[in-house]
């Protein structure tokens, strides 16, 4: 789920990989005034690290079709009550994604190889924030629509697309950060 | 009790690493312990019926044992270690199975 396209499988495994984080239209919010601005631009993947999204900008965010980004490694370096707060928002979050119809996407956005997670985590991961099974398949269809079909990685295009420098499961921290 | 009122099971397989090595049994079993006492709580680890059932020190793997409607929440729990004393730590799943024969 996270990483979304990569070069036909060598002996050495998928040496040339994209993250997420590297697509033209994912964006990193700081702040609720910098996620209201990222709301309105067409098919975005948004990822608010505090997850404090105001239920309008949801609603902006699904009128354009984009999707809001549920991350494994926020949760990682935190531990005890600090992590049971960030799933407690993440719920929240999750919940008003689908009052408002928004959708969602679950990906690890690791940041190192220690922090990628294998789908069944991921799947894991979003049951445990209640996601249902026909939601799960939903963000992954969002997932194969907003990052496999309209989006174009930063500064590629389709044709070049194979000379994307080896990623090997490391996210390079190249995605435009709002409002900061 | 009969079998069939008896809670559901489920066996995941797993891999454990320490710094990229197998830690040993006694070390492997204190960390799968600890790290889901501390995720569960007391009463999140009985309701779950978890079991580590068995460990290969030489390979780093193993199985534990989790309550059927609870596979998930066991699976996530697992994916949350990423550190143990200082030291990068994983506990990847690698397989679910209704018996221990099938993983």
């Amino acid at each position: 789920m996270d990483i979304v396209r990569f070069e036909p499988l060598s002996g050495e495994g998928a040496g040339r990989a994209l993250p997420v984080s590297s697509l033209s239209n994912f964006f990193e919010s700081a702040n609720a005034l910098a996620a209201k601005q990222v709301c309105r631009k067409k098919n975005s993947l948004l990822h608010a690290g505090n997850y404090e999204v105001d239920e309008g900008d949801l609603l902006e965010l699904a009128r354009a079709g984009g999707a809001l980004v549920f991350s494994f490694s926020d949760l990682l370096p935190e531990s005890g009550f600090r992590r049971a707060i960030i799933i407690s928002k993440m719920r929240l979050a999750l919940a008003a994604c689908r009052k408002r119809g928004t959708g969602f996407v679950f990906a690890t956005l690791a940041k190192d190889a220690s922090q990628m997670r294998g789908a069944r985590e991921l799947s894991a991961f979003a049951a445990v924030l209640g996601a249902t099974d026909v939601e799960r398949k939903e963000a992954e269809k969002n997932m194969a629509r907003l990052a496999c079909g309209a989006a174009k990685p930063k500064g590629q295009t389709q044709s070049n697309l194979s000379k994307v420098p080896s990623a090997s499961g490391i996210s390079p921290p190249s995605a435009k950060k709002v409002g900061k | 009790m009969k079998p069939t009122e008896r809670f559901k099971r489920r066996y995941i397989s797993f891999s454990l690493s320490l710094s990229g090595k197998p830690p040993a049994y006694q070390e492997a079993k204190e960390m799968v312990h600890s790290h889901f006492l501390s995720f569960f709580g007391e009463s999140g680890v009985s309701s779950l019926a978890f079991k580590l059932v068995k460990y290969d020190a030489p390979s780093g793997r193993g199985i534990l044992r989790c309550e059927r409607s609870r596979a998930d929440e066991a699976i996530f729990c697992m994916a949350c270690l990423s550190s143990w004393k200082g030291a990068v730590a994983r506990l990847e799943p690698l397989s679910t199975s209704g018996t221990i024969k099938r993983l």
